[in-house]
């Protein structure tokens, strides 16, 4: 079975020794992020993240299926990943490793189970019809910070979609295509994001936003998701180092401050994006009305 | 329109690169020689291993079929006996497909499957994969049009080409070798020995006729904007991108 | 060396023209890393690079600096340790591929009794034996023919910075390779530098600060292809953040 390489011995004793004199090895301060990229596709729904040497593209994929027997009025809302070894010769196609589980779970948690998507919205017809959505993440190049590179591509991609309408005449329900009528907007109701600190017992110090080889030193890590509203929505711990309640207490403020951030930058992305949509937008529709 | 490619852009593949023609995106990355599991070690030869990841979802018999496809191309083109007993490991993710891939009523693991090809071709260069040879592919559709002359070939089409010369009749994809061998034909719809014969010359036009015998290329080439050049000749300009980006330093000041 | 390279891609038959003119007729044609001979007489490429002859030496081969290191014998690497059996180290050259060996002996004055202790992950400079497609590498730390370690051995302390191929090539090649980044460090700091070629460089700077300041320049002088003057502004740079 495949490995992770294991970093040596002289790596983790001098990126250790580095922090006990405050400095991190690409120069950043504990609580900076990498520099953060987002693009969107010429499709909807499809956001490019990446977060220094990382990269992650989150896809929103729909269907229509019937709704689960117990959730009559929901409709379906899933999150796929899976690793490939396009992002380490590690990564094994069909068996997950551990951090594949973690990364999840955690988006599971952060995402769905907080309740980040409406999913009655997508129901078409109670108990018969609804949407299924899908987030498929592909993790394209691997160097630490998965699990904030991943909800951030997600969150924006979820907020980029847009979904077919459907007219419903009674038991009826047919599903417009993009042609015939816009595409609606998904129903977002707040936007949690991932901050992951990783901590380092023999310094005490909280790194945000570790790359791999960090990552790989590192005594244990606390993921804080929370909304720009100052919402925690799930809190995590990994590792077997003991974190000081307290210093949750102060991660949580750091991590309010990037959440802020990063929406801000999502936000100000999705609207670059639709100015540029918009124009093309309006010049289709009036050449479509030319050629009649 | 020439095929766009970028390579050698991910940090942890050993090879990879990002190929983007009509509409599809396709990134690729080459893990090899590295070690191989006990239960895929062949003595005298390397063995490869193709993932193909669609866009949306996990990998189903569509994508099994490409990966076989693909798998018994590349086979033949990897020198897989200079590594014995290691893995070479293409792995290649659909990042976007054209919007009216569906409408057009075509089989689309066709339509992808010259796209692939190129993709895992350029990922192999750029992983520095001991090869005997490269490869070019190219999709022939037969639109069938009963009144006029039995449909003029289109030459790897757009969606929009292919939904506006609907219905096609059939769609045939070629893949050739670097000395213009066949390496891979798959056909899907109805047609004669003749209508495929004439596909396969308009292939291997598009892809690796020479004109007048260019054996190295000097330096004279100009290719880069020309409409005319085959695809083998912009697989030289990529090379030669590739080279002059790695030598660089040498020029640099 | 041709100015402008010839470009070639994995087929490519080289013609006879393109062939090194040898000055001593006798001396057989070397054939270097991407150029296989197939009888009788032609000479093709299997990788994309750039053709480089050598006259003197009579030899060819092809220039490339992307993909995975491949061991070759007299190459000098850095090695990771993994796991030690009785009479061998199994080290790592690059992630994910097959052990190399380094047998317990193979240090200086090592004996049955005083063998070397080296826990897992621990850096070796080793200088590859023998290697070839059909055997797993074996590498060494001393030199045969004077039983010295030549400067091989364990690496202690430091850090460890990826380079690419190209550039631990050009590191190992002295003067011809170009880089000058470490001269004009050099004389302001004192620093040790160790040149994998499997794309691993080692510095020891006596402290973090200069440790990461040597690595991070050569990193940016490989990643931006500086010329001359770019890489002494560079070090003009390094040294006044020091």
């Amino acid at each position: 079975m495949p490995r992770e390489a294991e970093i040596s011995v002289n790596e983790r004793a001098f990126i250790q020794q580095a922090l006990q004199e405050q400095i991190r090895l690409d120069g950043r301060a504990f609580d900076a992020f990498r520099p953060l990229e987002l693009t969107f596709g010429d499709e909807y729904g499809v956001a490019d993240v990446q977060l220094g040497k990382t990269r992650v593209i989150a896809r929103i994929s729909v269907d229509v299926t019937t709704p689960l027997p117990e959730r009559k009025f929901d409709g379906v809302f899933q999150i796929i990943t899976e690793f490939s070894p396009m992002a380490s010769p590690a990564f094994e196609v069909g068996r997950p490793t551990d951090a594949e589980v973690i990364l999840s779970r955690i988006l599971e948690k952060a995402i769905r189970r907080s309740n980040a998507l409406d999913t009655e919205s997508l129901c078409i017809i109670a108990g018969l019809k609804c949407f299924a959505l899908r987030a498929d993440v592909h993790i394209i190049d691997h160097d630490g910070g998965l699990i904030d590179a991943s909800c951030i591509a997600v969150m924006a991609a979820l907020q980029h979609f847009r979904r077919p309408d459907v007219l419903v005449e009674g038991e009826k329900a047919t599903v417009l295509s993009v042609r015939e009528r816009e595409p609606i907007p998904l129903s977002i109701l707040h936007q949690p994001l991932c901050v992951t600190f990783s901590y380092f017992e023999e310094v005490d110090i909280f790194l945000v936003d570790a790359n791999f080889a960090e990552e790989q030193v590192r005594q244990g890590e606390v993921i804080v998701t929370m909304n720009r509203h100052g919402e925690v929505c799930q809190v995590a711990k990994y590792g077997g180092a003991t974190v000081n309640p307290l210093a949750l207490l102060n991660c949580t403020n750091i991590a309010l401050q990037k959440v802020k951030e990063m929406s801000k930058f999502i936000q100000m992305k999705l609207d670059e994006d639709a100015k540029r949509r918009n124009v093309g937008g309006l010049l289709a529709e009036l050449s479509a009305e030319n050629d009649r | 329109m020439a095929p766009e490619a970028l390579l050698s852009h991910l940090h942890r593949a050993d090879g990879s690169a990002t190929y983007t023609h009509n509409g599809y995106c396709i990134i690729g990355a080459v893990n090899g020689p590295i070690e191989v599991q006990r239960r895929d070690e062949l003595p005298e030869e390397a063995t490869v291993e193709v993932n193909v990841r669609p866009a949306a979802g996990v990998g189903s018999p569509k994508e099994r079929h490409l990966e076989t496809l693909l798998h018994n191309t590349l086979r033949s083109i990897i020198l897989t006996r200079v590594i014995p007993r290691t893995l070479v490991q293409i792995t290649l993710q659909v990042r976007s497909l054209p919007d009216e891939e569906g409408a057009a009523g075509v089989h689309p693991s066709l339509l992808l499957l010259p796209h692939l090809l190129h993709t895992s071709l350029l990922a192999l260069l750029s992983a520095s994969i001991p090869l005997s040879t490269t490869l070019t592919s190219v999709l022939i559709a037969i639109p069938s049009s009963p009144t006029s002359k039995s449909g003029a070939p289109l030459v790897s089409p757009t969606a929009t080409d292919l939904l506006r010369a609907k219905p096609i009749r059939s769609v045939h994809v070629f893949a050739f070798s670097g000395d213009n061998r066949l390496l891979l034909n798959e056909s899907d719809g109805v047609f004669s020995f003749d209508v495929w014969d004439e596909a396969c010359e308009t292939a291997e036009e598009a892809c690796c006729r020479e004109e007048g015998g260019v054996g190295l290329v000097g330096e004279g080439m100009e290719v880069d904007g020309k409409e005319s050049a085959n695809l083998e000749e912009w697989l030289r300009v990529v090379v030669r991108r590739k080279v002059e980006h790695e030598q660089r330093w040498k020029v640099a000041t | 060396m041709a100015a402008s390279a010839i470009v070639v891609l994995p087929g490519d038959k080289i013609p006879q023209d393109a062939l090194p003119k040898p000055m001593n007729k006798k001396k057989a044609l070397t054939l270097g890393p991407g150029l296989r001979h197939i009888p009788p007489t032609t000479i093709a490429t299997t990788i994309a690079g750039a053709l480089v002859t050598d006259n003197k030496k009579n030899a060819a081969w092809i220039e490339f600096n992307s993909g995975r290191y491949l061991p070759t014998a007299g190459d000098l690497v850095i090695a990771t340790i993994n796991t030690s059996t009785g009479e061998n180290f199994n080290c790592f050259l690059t992630p994910n591929t097959p052990a190399a060996t380094l047998p317990h002996l193979a240090f200086e004055g090592a004996t049955r009794k005083t063998r070397p202790q080296l826990v897992p992950n621990s850096l070796v400079y080793a200088r590859i034996a023998s290697a070839g497609k059909d055997s797993s590498p074996e590498l060494t730390c001393v030199d045969p023919s004077t039983g010295k370690s030549e400067g091989l051995g364990p690496l202690k302390g430091g850090m460890v910075f990826k380079i690419s191929l190209g550039m631990a090539r050009r590191l190992l090649a002295g003067s011809k390779g170009g880089v000058t980044i470490l001269e004009a460090l050099g004389e302001k700091v004192g620093f040790e530098i160790t040149v994998g070629r499997n794309g691993m460089l080692h510095v020891d700077g006596g402290n973090v600060k200069t440790t990461l300041a040597v690595g991070r320049a050569v990193q940016e002088v490989d990643e931006q292809a500086l010329g001359a003057k770019g890489q002494k502004k560079l070090a003009e740079r390094v040294l006044k953040s020091l």
